[in-house]
């Protein structure tokens, strides 16, 4: 009897890993005829393709922010606009309509629990590092009078699409992802921030496709927030928000770290910046490849300068707003 | 499900060793390095264009040495790596008997266990690796590998402690789903690190490398009390010194224990509650880091506190993830490999 239930239990299970392996490789990596390119390489000449189409195909919602900032402030009246304004396509809204200071912040710390991201020699891991810093900024943007929300605040698992869902339905005011980076290259050490955008950065692309690897989307929820973020219109604010946290950034780390590089703000298409509904940033505030950084990355004094150089940033992005409501009104 | 021109093979391909068992009755263990000589001048010392296992770890100031599953996953955007799976394998399939290019060569069936997270993350990579390695392929975790060649299959634990991640598994009777499974990152490579880090704050002068730390941790690994003073002779200043590191190598080895135990407890309040029970005296230890003295005590120990329990070592930790795949290999019909050859 126990012997026909372990038979039964071994054949189950076979047929299953089979059926899993079978799948697998169909899914992802059809077999190429001999001769073709390899499917990366088809892949990355699709996004490079398809990304500037999509970009270039949305004129006024993908302007830099100067043309779209000039645009808002134009009447639709200097197209050959329809009698009546038009319903579908959305319009830039003036600032001074709404002036809504910044009341609510939600961090990321990236990674956690099972996805322990980056790593350096050390030991240090990327997903303890983020949750510092996060803890570290909670504690300063309270402070200063924001009210701050976690999408983690232990070492737990959490997908990105959950990230996502915890930001959106929350009501966030921006979205703030803190990652550390990993570079093949060890010697470099740079900074970066990313708001979503196509790209055509064959690194970013592997960065990006790494991060969102444990995304939790399927492929048609992405691919429905893919299309979504060519006509976002918090592009532009996200885009703001990534340059006060980049240089702030930088200017406060490159003091005690001068070897440090400026890789400044970037777009990509980061799972929980294209899910995201309010201005969102992606900030590798360090690399954890480079040893010399690694190391700083466990002094309390780094930490609590990357904590206090994000706070900066929010606030900056925040009065610059206030700023621009109040110039508009 | 074999025949006379059919070779099952079946690999462990781990952090730190990876083994092979064959059909034809081969069964070897390689230390998971792979070196390639950094100039001409170590290309003619060594006189080989790759070193693989003891050789290259022998070796490695002249060595580009790689160890590539590193953290359990193939490192992202490493071609390198890719390349010393592949060198690694192919070392693995030659010591079982396979010459890639012999005239009379056997239908190969290979299956391949790895860490739990090189399974989710790094599977599609793997399998192009292994492209022209065998005819056919079949990638499962080493958990349960582990599993499958126990017959430990209904109502047990497998917790599978390597050097990159601890993977811990239920098992109940199917393939097991994501919810029945945990990684964790302290594993055998993080008690290296502890250790290395008390041992540099203890004794700043002192001078050794990783490599010197894992030999003591073959050597002198061990949770719980002291039976016996872990002695190393370590250069301090260039002169040779006898070192006590007993409390350090415990506190290291104890550091992975309690997350362990945690996932435990949590993965074991997942299973049905009158099954659980039987999963509680079914927990199996295995991995390289299950061979820690003491460790199934520790383990025992928190399943009393569940009301009770006993787990066991593995007899055969080095092989019974490749002694698991070869199971798996013969056992799968040949409709199932020809669903799953290259």
């Amino acid at each position: 009897m126990a012997s026909d239930r372990l038979g039964a239990a071994k054949l189950r299970v076979l047929r299953e890993a089979v059926r899993r392996n079978v799948e697998a490789p169909r899914r992802v990596r059809p077999k190429r005829a001999p001769g073709s390119p390899p499917a990366p390489l088809l892949w990355m000449v699709g996004c490079l393709l398809i990304a500037p189409l999509v970009y270039l195909s949305l004129p006024s919602k993908v302007g830099s922010p100067v043309t779209a900032r000039a645009e808002a402030s134009v009447p639709a009246g200097g197209r050959a606009a329809p009698s009546e304004a038009p319903q579908a396509a959305p319009q830039r809204l003036a600032r001074a309509v709404l002036p809504l200071p910044i009341r609510r912040i939600v961090l990321d710390p990236g990674h956690g629990g099972a996805q322990t991201g980056a790593r350096a020699d050390s030991g240090a891991s990327e997903k303890e590092i983020t949750l510092d810093l996060a803890l570290r900024l909670r504690r300063l943007l309270q402070e200063a009078s924001f009210e701050v929300l976690l999408t983690r605040e232990a070492d737990v698992t959490m997908s990105l699409e959950q990230r996502v869902a915890f930001a959106n339905a929350r009501r966030a005011d921006v979205f703030v992802s803190i990652h550390v980076n990993w570079i093949s290259r060890r010697g470099v050490r740079p900074v970066e921030t990313y708001h979503v955008g196509p790209t055509d950065d064959p690194d970013v692309l592997k960065l990006a496709g790494a991060e969102n690897r444990e995304s939790g989307y399927s492929l048609g929820a992405y691919r429905r927030l893919l299309e979504r973020i060519y006509i976002d219109e918090r592009r532009d604010e996200s885009r703001a928000l990534a340059r006060t946290i980049n240089a702030e950034l930088f200017r406060a780390l490159s003091a005690v770290n001068p070897r440090l590089e400026n890789r400044g703000v970037k777009m990509a298409p980061f799972a929980v910046l294209v899910g995201t509904e309010m201005p969102a940033i992606l900030v590798e505030v360090s690399c954890l490849s480079n040893e010399n950084e690694a190391e700083l990355l466990t002094t309390d004094d780094y930490r609590a300068r990357i904590a206090a150089a994000l706070l900066r940033g929010i606030r900056s992005y925040s009065t610059d707003l206030d700023g621009v409501a109040k110039k508009e009104g | 499900m074999e025949d006379n021109d059919t070779l099952c093979v079946g690999i462990d391909l781990g952090t730190s060793r990876s083994s092979v068992s064959a059909s034809n009755g081969e069964r070897h263990v390689v230390d998971s390095y792979v070196g390639w000589p950094v100039d001409m001048v170590a290309r003619k010392v060594v006189q080989k264009s790759v070193l693989v296992g003891r050789d290259a770890l022998d070796n490695r100031p002249m060595l580009d040495l790689r160890r590539p599953l590193e953290r359990g996953v193939i490192r992202e955007g490493s071609e390198r790596d890719e390349e010393a799976v592949l060198e690694l394998l192919r070392h693995l399939t030659a010591l079982a008997g396979l010459k890639q290019n012999g005239k009379k060569r056997p239908q190969v069936r290979a299956v391949v266990g790895v860490p739990a997270e090189a399974y989710r993350v790094s599977r599609q990579r793997l399998r192009g690796v292994m492209d022209g390695m065998a005819d056919s392929i079949m990638l499962v975790s080493e958990p349960f590998a582990v599993a499958y060649g126990l017959e430990a299959l209904l109502h047990s634990m497998i917790i599978d402690i390597g050097a990159g991640t601890a993977d811990l598994c239920i098992m109940q009777g199917r393939y097991p789903a994501e919810e029945d499974q945990r990684t964790l990152p302290d594993a055998g490579d993080a008690i290296d690190e502890r250790l290395a880090k008390a041992l540099r704050e203890r004794h700043p002068e002192a001078q050794f490398s990783i490599h010197m730390i894992r030999e003591w941790k073959e050597r002198w690994s061990f949770v719980g009390e002291p039976k016996r003073r872990a002695l190393v002779n370590v250069p301090v200043k260039g002169k040779a010194t006898e070192l006590d590191i007993t409390d350090e190598m415990r506190a290291a080895c104890e550091s992975i224990v309690p997350p362990i135990c945690e996932t435990m407890m949590d993965l074991l309040a997942r299973v049905e509650p009158e099954y659980q029970h039987k999963v509680r005296n079914n927990v199996i230890l295995a991995g390289g880091s299950a061979l820690i003295p003491g460790l199934s005590d520790v383990v025992d120990r928190a399943l009393s506190e569940l009301g009770g329990g006993r787990s066991t070592v593995v007899k055969d930790p080095i092989f019974a993830g490749s002694d698991g795949g070869l199971a798996i290999a013969r056992d799968a019909t040949s409709a199932d490999w020809d669903k799953l050859s290259l």
